[in-house]
């Protein structure tokens, strides 16, 4: 058992003789509010690279990842086929629990921050999401390929899926900032924002900071009310609809 | 001016919406139709989703309807028990009209249904209406007098069993044909987000020869009751009805018939009618097309759980 406490000693030493850069990141905000104008927003993040003198030296600069994700969905991506000359969906394919937003700036060519065995691991880039599939077993399952391709382009043009490389600039030699784009058609829920640091290929480290998106004031009380109390909602709905009939009746009542 | 949409979940120009309303409005008050199988496609076409386009055109047909059905009702130009009758089977007709409606869109068999159900419906009817306003205005024009109807004319309907005395109407008919129509009206009102008056009113001459005095009023009731429910139902199953949305639709509607009634006036039957089934056949082409063109992207996402597209 000595020569075990001794390796421990060792590996000890080793970690605070090599010590790494530390991370620290601020959001310009740290909540979105969906309100009646609301037409999207931007969220500036910015970064320090803390280094001391037990900092090792590197030879190469640093990069530089900020991946912003979404609450979780799952959805059914279906494919249209011509079917006695009508376009109609016919196979489809059920995704699950998958980022509904997905935002990545990077400070160089996401290939070249790391090996593809690393990106896949920390989960950086469209191509290394994982997606489960409602009836396969296997994650990422390439008969699967053709609707998350589709997924993935069809969230990219509503703006909610986003990859820029060059979206992270560095102010000085370790300092950098970001701008993420939020689109107005952007789900609620908890979103976390992660910022990688690499350098020649290694991964030093990560921080990670949550934003909220919620609705506020009329929209989410009428977004939840439509939930909870539907038929409420509902019946609210129809007397609003018979004042206004009624009302209209009154003011350009003719006869 | 944008202005976010909490249901439908996206941000829309409010005036364009106004103006949507108001446009189909002026086109309901100058036609006398409800204006659903109008202002459903247009809200598609302009990129609401059609299961909240369907559901708030239903609230948005209730406001529309409602006004014209109570200045009937002051007037006792009803017929109340008929009414009931088309309005009860209108009931069932909706609520089967939801489990399909649903059904489709777990299945994502709803865009095409309702695109389908849009050609067939607005190209029998639109073919119809212009065939026989042509022939109408070619008569005119030849001076020859319009075929007239003689009002003891009977057909296969008043053959049937199970019939009913309807004293405001002067009727004595089975009481089958109108159930099946109230809840074919119904039906179709929850499946495609229209009140259903451009088919109820031409079968209530047509088939059961109701006296024209009432027949708009009694269909009038119908459509009110029938979308009420269908209005519940949508939000209550599906949680698609945008209250905002509705109001805007709501406001535009009931200013653009005032000004679309004021002309209305000033117009022969035949020429609006010939109109009116242009506009439809024009609808009803745009559906074909959206049915037949290869699309620009094959592939759609919809919803099962979390998030928003």
């Amino acid at each position: 058992m000595k020569w075990l406490a001794g390796a421990g000693i060792v590996l000890l030493l080793a970690a605070t003789v090599a010590h790494g850069e530390d991370l620290t990141i601020a959001l310009s905000q740290p909540e979105v509010r969906i309100d009646s104008n609301f037409t999207g927003t931007t969220i500036a993040i910015f970064g320090v690279i803390q280094r001391n003198a037990a900092t090792v030296s590197r030879s190469q600069g640093y990069d530089v990842a900020v991946l912003a994700s979404g609450p979780l969905e799952s959805v059914v991506a279906r494919r249209k086929d011509r079917i006695l000359g009508v376009w109609a969906n016919r196979a489809a394919e059920a995704i699950v629990s998958v980022p509904s937003f997905y935002s990545l700036n990077t400070s160089r060519d996401v290939d070249a921050l790391a090996p593809p065995s690393l990106l896949a691991h920390l989960g950086i880039g469209f191509r290394y999401i994982n997606f489960t599939y409602g009836d396969r077993d296997a994650v990422n399952d390439p008969a699967a390929a053709e609707f998350r391709d589709a997924y993935i382009r069809l969230k990219s043009q509503s703006g909610l899926y986003d990859e820029q490389q060059g979206g992270v600039t560095f102010i000085g030699d370790t300092i950098f900032r970001s701008a993420m784009r939020i689109p107005a058609n952007v789900p609620v829920g908890r979103y976390t924002v992660g910022v990688y640091l690499f350098s020649g290929g290694a991964f030093l480290a990560k921080a990670s900071a949550p934003f909220e998106v919620t609705k506020t004031g009329f929209e989410s009380y009428m977004f939840s009310i439509a939930r909870s109390q539907s038929l409420l909602y509902g019946l609210g709905c129809v007397a609003l609809a018979l004042v206004t009939g009624w009302l209209a009746g009154v003011i350009f009542r003719r006869d | 001016m944008l202005i976010y949409l909490p249901i439908a979940e996206l941000s829309v120009n409010m005036l364009i919406i106004l103006g949507m309303g108001g446009a189909v409005g002026f086109l309901s008050g100058l036609f006398g139709v409800g204006g659903g199988f109008l202002l459903t496609p247009l809200l598609i076409f302009s990129g609401v989703p059609p299961v909240v386009s369907v559901a708030t055109v239903a609230t948005q047909v209730v406001a529309s309807s409602a006004s014209a059905a109570l200045s009937y009702w002051r007037r006792r130009m009803v017929d109340m028990k008929l009414a009931t009758a088309l309005m009860l089977s209108g009931i069932v007709g909706t609520l089967i009209g939801i489990v399909v409606f649903n059904t489709l869109r777990a299945l994502g068999q709803l865009d095409l249904i309702v695109g389908i159900s849009y050609v067939t419906f607005l190209g029998l009817i639109g073919g119809l209406m212009l065939t026989e306003s042509v022939r109408a205005i070619l008569n005119a024009r030849a001076g020859r007098p319009a075929p007239l109807r003689r009002p003891g004319q009977h057909n296969w309907v008043h053959r049937l069993p199970l019939k009913m005395r309807f004293k405001r109407s002067k009727l004595y008919i089975s009481v089958i044909p109108v159930v099946a129509l109230g809840i074919g009206i119904g039906f179709l009102g929850v499946l495609l987000g229209i009140g259903g008056g451009f088919i109820l009113v031409p079968a209530l001459i047509y088939l059961f020869r109701v006296p024209s005095n009432v027949v708009v009023g009694t269909s009038l009731i119908q459509i009110v009751a029938t979308m009420a429910v269908a209005t519940v139902l949508h939000a209550v199953t599906n949680h698609s009805v945008d209250a905002v949305l509705a109001v805007i639709l709501m406001v535009g509607g009931v200013i653009g018939a005032q000004f679309g009634a004021r002309i209305g006036q000033n117009m022969r039957g035949d020429q609006l009618r010939a109109l009116l089934g242009l506009l439809v056949l024009a609808v009803a082409i745009r559906f074909l097309t959206d049915l037949i063109a290869t699309p620009d992207e094959r592939y759609s996402l919809s919803l099962l759980s979390g998030g928003s597209l």
